[in-house]
């Protein structure tokens, strides 16, 4: 049999349980499919965000500027519908600008060679900046109710899951997932293996953007409304959600897997916890509170193993 | 593969766990009938400000509290997000809903945003009220209003009068107001303007938008009292619009030569009465206002308080009207030099 080998992912296992179970004691109200349909609603924006933040993070990048592509495809979205543009069209408009400005991003971090945290802190402040002058910052809705309807309910987790799933794939099974591990290791050493790096890092932050253009619309359909001040602060809870699941912000560490159960262990907390003691401003200091003892918990599990009698290494003669 | 494997175990103790409890909790969700008999109930009241923390909801929240006590048989929820953002106020409905609570009185920071989410409340048979700002009427039952928009805007107006001599006050006033789209705001101008007919001397010479911007307010007014050397005194009517027109005034010394009026909790405008810069801040009773929407919750849970009401119980406030789907606190209160210090929100 394989040596047991603790993980990330069984970490937070560990924690999930001990939530769950303890929620069904408190709050047996909180651990019922009712609760959990209406509670899930919520999380998928910042889900599906998160796959594609965990990518870039896995290249020691980071895009901080997810946020403010969602407001900006929103209000684009909005602004559209206002102008009398098919929603069909206005959907797969708002995707491609998506992409476009997160593509813009992936222009400047390869060819400008500029840090990816400048330049998306950068974009983070332009793209909401524009999202608020195109919008004068007014709400936009009045949707119609078949689209608001198709947008909502089981589409969402089929997007999310399709993109989960697809990720996971792509990042065990392919070349491309290789090299995005590869890049985050060893940059240089990647570059001279002849691993397209400018290009690699291109089409993630260009997927970010389509992601985001894609949650956008969502947003505005769960919402009824696009406006410039959505989704702020997205980015903080992706990157969390990132490190929690295991990814390493130094890159090259990070899997799918421990994103999804990151992801559902921040969002039970979050819900149980303002379910539970009614104190939204309590979230926070939860959350942060929740990522600590996921680290303390491995890094002691970590030290146990460590502990085991292992081969002992003669000291080296003193000369 | 083996972490596949983990997430795979890890869905069926989660749907395990909500599937055995799902068939127990149905059945206690059932709401009473509104007879005689479940005015004893113990009820659930969930509370929702715009934005939690800020002082004018904090003493509201105090008003509810108190009938929460005084009634003895509801269980008060006062929470809100600190962001003020309109979606962490639906997540909040959305978990009351889960919940199962009550009621949900709302003070919509955005009722676009929140309709969807009030609308599913109502749909999983929870009572909603609005109150302090309304919704979509379809989204909930009643509205606790805090003052009609006569009232304020008369009060504005005669507070604004009194302190420039009364009837026969004399002198050119502005306006400075939120948005020019602002809704509630422009229906208290339109009062505003009514009620100015009555003191002859007084002219209305600018209406200039803030955009809920201190900074934009306090150099509006700036240029208003370089533009009009004559003006008198200035309405600043949003709670943002306010602080920043007094500090203009304050800063141009010219406190007590223009005044300044608004709407305003005490707390954040004590300095500038007792500088002088503004003599009266105008508001209604919002301790009160807390109070009357717990009471009107109660009574809608136990049928009293339906469509056709005229009047509802609201324990030391007697009764209060009810007109169509709006309960009436009515009444402002107007806080001067003499009396701010006895307020404290």
């Amino acid at each position: 049999m394989k040596t047991f080998r603790w993980s990330r992912e069984l970490t937070l296992i560990v924690l999930l349980v001990c939530l769950m179970g303890a929620a069904s004691v408190l709050e047996p109200k909180f651990v019922t499919v009712r609760a959990q349909t209406l509670l899930a609603t919520h999380l998928w924006e910042l889900a599906l965000v998160a796959i594609p933040m965990l990518l870039i993070v896995i290249t020691a990048g980071i895009d901080l500027s997810v946020g403010s592509m969602v407001a900006l495809s929103a209000v684009s979205f909005g602004l559209m519908f206002e102008r009398n543009v098919p929603p069909v069209v206005a959907v797969a408009l708002t995707v491609v600008i998506g992409t476009l400005l997160g593509g813009l991003n992936g222009w400047f971090v390869t060819k400008m060679k500029v840090h990816p945290l400048l330049v998306t802190l950068a974009t983070l402040a332009a793209y909401r900046g524009m999202a608020e002058g195109i919008s004068t910052a007014r709400a936009i809705s009045g949707y119609p109710d078949w689209l608001l309807s198709a947008l909502q309910g089981p589409t969402p987790v089929v997007i999310f899951v399709l993109a989960a799933l697809g990720t996971h794939l792509v990042m065990t099974r392919t070349y491309f997932g290789r090299w995005v591990l590869a890049i985050g290791t060893e940059e240089n050493v990647s570059r001279f293996s002849r691993i397209p790096v400018d290009r690699v890092k291109l089409w993630l932050y260009g997927f970010s953007g389509l992601i985001c253009g894609i949650a956008a619309i969502l947003l505005v359909a769960r919402n009824n409304t696009a406006k410039a001040d959505m989704a702020s602060g997205l980015e903080l809870d992706a990157i969390t959600a990132v490190v929690l699941g295991g990814a390493s912000i130094h890159g090259g560490k990070g899997r799918v897997t421990g994103l999804v159960l990151g992801l559902i262990l921040i969002h039970e907390t979050r819900e149980f916890v303002s379910w539970h003691w009614k104190q939204n401003e309590l979230n926070l200091v939860v959350i942060g509170s929740l990522l600590i003892l996921t680290v303390l918990l491995e890094n002691i599990a970590e030290i146990r193993k460590n502990r085991k009698p292992q081969p002992v290494n003669p000291a080296p003669a003193k000369s | 593969m083996k972490n596949l494997f983990a997430l795979c175990a890890l869905a069926i103790v989660l749907v395990g766990c909500s599937g055995g409890d799902a068939a127990k909790s149905e059945s206690p969700t059932d709401k009473p009938g509104g007879s005689a008999a479940s005015e004893s109930k113990q009820i659930t009241v969930a509370m929702l400000p715009k934005k939690k923390g800020v002082p004018y909801f904090t003493s509201c929240s105090e008003g509810a509290m108190e009938a929460a006590k005084e009634l003895g048989n509801v269980e008060l929820i006062y929470d809100g997000p600190t962001s003020g953002d309109a979606a962490d106020a639906v997540k909040l409905i959305d978990q009351w809903t889960a919940q199962g609570v009550d009621v949900i009185a709302v003070s919509p920071n955005d009722p676009a945003v929140l309709g969807p989410a009030m609308k599913r409340a109502c749909d999983a048979g929870i009572k909603v009220l609005t109150w302090d700002a309304d919704a979509d009427a379809a989204n909930r039952e009643f509205l606790v209003n805090q003052a009609t928009p006569e009232e304020i805007g008369n009060s504005l107006v005669d507070a604004m009068a009194k302190d420039l001599g009364g009837d026969s006050a004399t002198g050119e006033v502005a306006i400075v107001t939120a948005s020019l789209t602002a809704a509630n705001q422009n229906e208290w101008i339109k009062f505003m303007k009514v009620r100015l007919e009555k003191y002859p001397g007084l002219k209305l010479i600018a209406t200039k938008p803030s955009n809920e911007d201190q900074k934009l307010a306090f150099s509006v007014t700036q240029d208003l009292m370089k533009v009009y050397p004559n003006l008198k005194g200035v309405f600043a009517i949003s709670s943002v619009a306010f602080p920043g027109a007094a500090e203009a005034v304050k800063q141009a010394g010219k406190a007590g030569k223009v005044l300044v009026t608004g709407l305003s909790t005490p707390n954040d405008m004590k300095t500038y009465v007792k500088e002088d810069v503004v003599k009266s801040v105008i508001l209604w009773n919002t301790k009160d206002l807390g109070y009357l929407t717990v009471f009107a919750a109660r009574e809608l849970v136990d049928g009293k308080l339906k469509a056709g009401s005229t009047t509802v119980a609201a324990g030391r406030l007697g009764e209060k009207k009810v007109v169509g789907d709006n309960v009436m606190l009515g009444g402002t209160i107007t806080f001067n030099k003499e009396n701010i210090d006895q307020f404290d929100f």
